[in-house]
C-alpha cells in the first residue's frame, strides 16, 4: 500500500508546476485519484465528511446502468439472430452484442475524455468525473450499427459545446449524452431514423422498426405484445428496450438517493396524463401507460431527465420539470409524426427552461418568506 | 412543539458520560478570535499582573465591550499573527489563587446599570446576537432572547450535567437578563422527551419545545421557527452555562469564570466532564487522557506533532469546531473538546469498494446495512470510521438534493449559497441570509458530495453585509 502511495508522490513531484512534464499534471491528478482515494483531510469547517464524493456518486449512476445494458448486449445480438433467422444460444447473442458496444464504448470513452484532459489541463483543475457516465450513456442510446466516426465526431461535439464551452462539469445547462445523440439526429439523421437501422446487420426483408415508429405509422396491429415490451424483446437501442433492466436501475438511484424521485415520478405521470388525453381524444390509438413502454421514455426518465446539472435544482421545480418533460415528449410523439422519439427533444427542451423554472421557485421563495415572516410578526404581537 | 423534520444526527462514539477531576493548570489563553469580527485594542502589556475581571481588551469601536482575564496572575505572552493580530494573551496564574473574586455590587432592578455590571465585569460578551452572531451593542434592543437548552451536534456534553446544583444561579441569571432586555420574550428551547425538569420550573420565559434530529438545537433552527429575523432586527441568544455565571455573579456576589467542559470523542481515552476555568490549558488533560502522547505543554505549533499521532483535537464539536493547534484550550463560547482520528489515509480504488466501514449520510455505500444506523445503540457504531479525510476532491455544485435534506429552512440553500458566492447582497437577503449562520449550513457541508466549503461561503456573505451595514 505504501508503495503505491510513495510512487504516486514521486512521480506528483515529477510533474508540478515549472518541470517538463507539467502539461501532464491534471492527468496524472485524474489517475491518481482514480486509483487511490485522496489523501487531503479537512482543513476549515466541518472536520469529518461524508464517505460519498463525486465518484462514488458516478458509479452508483453506471452501476444502476448496468441492468439496462447487459440486457440491452444480448437483446442486440437477439435482433439480429433473429432478423436473419438464426437460432443461436444466450452466449453468442450476447457475445455479438458486446462486440457491437465494445467499439463504441473505447471510442466514446476516447474522444471524450481527449477533450476533457485538454481543457482541464489548461484551465487547470482536476478532470471531472462527470464524463464516465456520459461516456457511459452515449453507446446505450445510439443505434448498434452507427458508423464509429459520427460516434466520435458527436461526443466531441457534445463535450466541447454542451459542457466546456460553459465551463465543464457543473456548468453545462444540457444534458451532454443526450445533445450528442441530437447532435446525431440531426446532422445524420439517416443513420439514427427509419426503419433499417435499430437492428445490427438486420436482413433486408426483415423490417427493423422499433414498436414505436409502428405506432407512429399506424400500424398497431403489429405492435409486439405489451409483455415483449415491457421485458424489452424489440428493436432499439442498447439502453432503451428493457423497462425492466432501466426500473430495477431506478430502484437503486431512489435507493442511494442518487438520482431525484420527484423527477422520475412525475415524468411518468406527464406522460401517462398527455397519454391518456390523446387516447381519449382520438388522437393516438394507443392507451396511455403503453406510452411508457415505446422507445427511450423511461430510459429518458430514469437517466436523463435525473441528471441533477441540468434538471432544476430546486425542489418543487423539480416536479414541474418533469411533469412538462413527460407530457412534451408525447405531445411531440402524437402530434409530429417526423420525430419519433419526443423524449430526447422534450428532455434537451426542459434543460432549456429549467434555469426558468428555478427562477420562478426562487421568486415564489421569496415572497412565501416574506409573507412568513409578517405573520409570525402578526402572531407574536398579538398573542397566539 | 415545533417538529424539525430535516436533518441528520450523526453518532459517533465517545461521548461524555462520568465526571472527572478539577482542572485548574497554570497556564491560561483568551483568545480575540473567539469573538467574531472583533477588533481588539489591548488594555494589558506583557508583564502586567492581573486580577480575575482585570480588562484585557476591548472593543475597539465600543470601549465598554471588554473581554476579562479569568484568572488571577500575570500576562506571560501577547501572541500576533498575520498582520499583526493578536493570537492569544496567554495568562500565567499565580499559584493557589482562588478561582473566584468577591465583588462589591449592589441590588438594582435598573437595566441600565444591570447593563452596566455585566460590561464592566466582562460578562456581556456572553450574548450573542443573530444575524452575524457578534456580540451586540449595549445600546440595541433585542426582538427576543434565545437560549437552547439541548445541544443536539455530534457527542454533545449533556446540559443537565453542565447545570448540576447551579439552580438558583441559572434562575437569577435568567431574572437578570429578563430585567436587561426588558419587553421583549425570553425563549427557553427545549427537546421534548428529555428529562427537562431542571428549565421547565424557569419563571419569566417561554418554555418552547423542539422535536427531531440535529439541528433541532442550534438557536438558528429556533430562530427560524419562532421568531424569523428581518431586516433590521436582532435577536440575542446565550448558552445555559454562562446564564449561570451571570447568576453566580449577581447571587454569590463573586466573580468566576468557572465552566464544565465535555471531553468527548472516539479517540478520548476516557470521556467525561470536567470542571476548569475558561481559557484552561488543556494538554496536560489532553495528554493525560491518551495512551500515546508527545503533547507539548510550551506554547508552539505543533501540528506535526499532533499529526504523528493520528488524533486531531477540536474545540468544539466535529461540525463547527476548531483545530487547536497552538492554545489547547476550549473557545469562549464553547464548552467540549472532540477528539477524532486523523485521516489521510489511501485506499486503493476507493470509490469502487462496498465501503462496509465508511460513514454515509448516502446510501451509496453498504454500510447502510449496518443496523447502527436504525437502532441507535451508541456502542456499535465504532464499526463506522469517522476521520478527518475530506473523501474527496473539490467540485462544482452537482447535486442538487443533498442540501434540502438536511437543512430545515424555509430557505433554498442552494440558491443562498450561490447568491453568497457572487456576493449578490439583494439576493442574499431576499433569500433570507439574516436568519442563518454558517454553524447551520454545517450539515450541508458534511454531506455535500463535491465537498464545498459551505460554512466559509455563509460567513463571508455575512461578513459582506456586516461590513456594508
Amino acid at each position: 500500500m505504501e508503495f503505491f502511495t510513495n510512487l504516486s508522490d514521486k512521480i506528483g513531484k515529477k510533474l508540478e508546476k515549472g518541470r517538463p512534464f507539467h502539461f501532464l499534471y491534471s492527468t496524472y491528478d485524474a489517475l491518481d485519484s482514480f486509483l487511490l482515494t485522496p489523501k487531503t483531510i479537512t482543513t476549515s469547517g466541518s472536520h469529518i465528511r461524508d464517505a460519498v464524493d463525486m465518484k462514488r456518486i458516478m458509479i452508483t449512476v453506471m452501476i444502476a446502468l448496468f441492468p439496462a445494458l447487459l440486457f440491452g448486449m444480448w437483446n442486440v445480438g437477439h435482433q439480429h439472430f433473429l432478423s436473419i433467422g438464426e437460432d443461436t444460444t444466450i452466449w453468442q447473442s450476447f457475445g455479438y452484442g458486446f462486440l457491437k458496444w465494445l467499439p463504441l464504448v473505447i471510442v466514446t470513452y476516447g474522444s471524450g475524455l481527449l477533450v476533457e484532459a485538454i481543457f482541464a489541463q489548461v484551465r487547470g483543475h482536476q478532470i471531472a468525473e462527470g464524463f464516465f457516465v456520459t461516456g457511459f450513456l452515449i453507446p446505450m442510446i445510439m443505434p448498434p450499427d452507427v458508423p464509429l466516426w459520427i460516434v466520435s465526431v458527436a461526443t466531441i461535439f457534445a463535450v466541447l459545446f454542451g459542457k466546456e464551452v460553459f465551463g465543464g462539469t457543473g456548468y453545462n445547462f444540457l444534458n451532454p449524452a443526450l445533445l450528442a445523440r441530437a447532435f446525431v439526429f440531426f446532422a445524420y439523421p439517416s443513420v439514427i431514423s427509419g426503419d433499417a437501422v435499430w437492428i445490427s446487420q438486420s436482413a433486408d426483408v426483415i423490417s427493423g422498426a422499433t414498436p414505436l415508429s409502428l405506432v407512429m405509422n399506424g400500424s398497431t396491429s403489429v405492435l409486439p405484445s405489451n409483455w415483449s415490451l415491457f421485458i424489452g424483446t424489440i428493436p432499439g437501442s442498447f439502453g432503451e428496450t428493457s423497462k425492466i433492466a432501466i426500473l430495477l436501475g431506478a430502484i437503486l438511484l431512489i435507493y442511494t438517493q442518487v438520482a431525484s424521485w420527484k423527477i422520475m415520478i412525475s415524468v411518468i405521470i406527464g406522460g401517462l396524463l398527455t397519454g391518456t388525453i390523446f387516447h381519449a381524444t382520438g388522437a393516438c390509438p394507443i392507451l396511455g401507460w403503453q406510452h411508457l413502454l415505446l422507445g427511450g421514455f423511461l430510459f429518458g426518465a430514469v437517466f436523463m431527465a435525473t441528471d441533477p446539472v441540468t434538471a432544476t435544482h430546486t425542489q418543487s421545480g423539480k416536479y414541474i420539470y418533469g411533469f412538462l418533460i413527460g407530457a412534451i415528449a408525447i405531445v411531440i410523439r402524437v402530434l409530429n409524426k417526423g420525430y419519433p422519439e419526443g423524449m430526447m427533444l422534450a428532455i434537451l427542451l426542459m434543460n432549456i427552461f429549467a434555469p426558468l423554472i428555478d427562477y420562478c421557485v426562487i421568486q415564489l421563495n421569496i415572497r412565501h418568506r416574506k409573507k412568513r415572516i409578517l405573520r409570525k410578526k402578526i402572531q407574536s404581537h398579538f398573542g397566539k | 412543539m415545533y417538529r424539525i423534520r430535516r436533518g441528520l444526527d450523526i453518532k459517533m462514539t465517545g461521548s461524555a458520560r462520568q465526571m472527572l477531576e478539577q482542572h485548574t493548570p497554570h497556564t491560561y489563553y483568551v483568545c480575540p478570535p473567539d469573538f467574531r469580527w472583533l477588533k481588539p485594542k489591548l488594555l494589558v502589556n506583557e508583564g502586567d499582573s492581573v486580577k480575575i475581571g482585570t480588562p484585557l481588551f476591548c472593543r475597539k469601536e465600543d470601549e465598554r465591550i471588554v473581554v476579562v482575564a479569568p484568572v488571577e496572575g500575570t500576562v506571560r505572552a501577547i501572541v500576533r499573527g498575520e498582520k499583526r493580530a493578536i493570537e492569544a494573551i496567554i495568562i500565567d496564574r499565580k499559584d493557589n489563587s482562588e478561582t473566584s473574586r468577591p465583588v462589591d455590587i449592589s441590588e438594582t432592578n435598573d437595566a441600565n446599570s444591570l447593563k452596566q455590571m455585566l460590561l464592566a465585569n466582562g460578562l456581556w460578551p456572553f450574548l450573542r446576537q443573530r444575524p452575524f452572531s457578534v456580540i451586540p451593542s449595549p445600546d440595541s434592543q433585542p426582538k427576543a432572547l434565545f437560549i437552547s437548552c439541548f445541544d443536539s451536534s455530534p457527542l454533545a456534553p449533556d446540559y443537565k450535567i453542565l447545570l448540576k446544583g447551579k439552580k438558583d444561579e441559572w434562575e437569577k441569571g435568567i431574572c437578570i437578563l429578563k430585567q436587561v432586555i426588558g419587553p421583549s420574550p425570553i425563549h427557553l428551547c427545549l427537546r421534548k422527551g428529555d428529562d427537562n425538569t431542571f428549565f421547565e420550573s424557569t419563571e419569566n420565559v417561554d418554555i418552547q419545545y423542539f422535536k427531531g434530529p440535529h439541528p433541532a438545537g442550534n438557536v438558528g433552527t429556533q430562530i427560524h421557527r419562532i421568531a424569523p429575523i428581518d431586516k433590521g432586527e436582532t435577536v440575542w441568544y446565550i448558552h445555559p452555562q454562562d446564564v449561570v455565571t451571570i447568576g453566580r455573579f449577581f447571587l454569590r456576589k463573586e466573580l468566576s469564570f468557572e465552566k464544565t467542559i465535555a471531553l468527548t470523542g472516539p479517540k478520548m481515552e476516557q470521556p467525561g466532564y470536567i470542571s476548569t476555568i475558561y481559557g484552561a490549558d488543556l494538554s496536560e488533560i489532553l495528554k493525560n487522557n491518551n495512551v500515546v502522547s508527545h503533547f507539548s505543554r510550551r506554547h508552539r505549533r505543533h501540528d506535526a506533532t499532533l499529526r504523528a499521532e493520528n488524533i486531531r483535537y477540536i474545540a468544539g464539536n466535529v461540525l463547527t469546531g476548531k483545530q487547536m493547534t497552538e492554545f489547547n484550550a476550549t473557545h469562549f463560547y464553547d464548552s467540549q473538546v472532540t477528539a477524532i482520528a486523523e485521516g489521510g489515509e489511501r485506499e486503493i480504488i476507493g470509490w469502487l469498494l462496498p465501503g462496509l466501514r465508511k460513514w454515509s449520510f448516502s446510501h451509496t455505500y453498504l454500510s447502510w446495512l449496518y443496523p447502527s444506523q436504525f437502532t441507535n445503540k451508541e456502542n456499535n457504531s465504532n464499526f463506522l470510521i469517522y476521520n478527518t479525510s475530506l473523501n474527496g476532491g473539490r467540485r462544482t455544485f452537482m447535486m442538487t438534493d443533498v442540501y434540502d435534506k438536511v437543512f430545515p429552512f424555509s430557505i433554498i440553500p442552494l440558491s443562498l449559497l450561490k447568491a453568497c458566492l457572487t456576493q449578490d447582497i439583494e439576493q442574499m437577503e431576499e433569500l433570507g441570509i439574516y436568519e442563518v449562520d454558517d454553524e447551520d449550513f454545517a450539515l450541508c457541508e458534511v454531506v455535500c458530495p463535491s465537498k464545498m466549503e459551505c460554512q466559509q461561503i455563509i460567513r463571508d456573505g455575512l461578513f459582506l453585509l456586516y461590513h456594508n451595514a
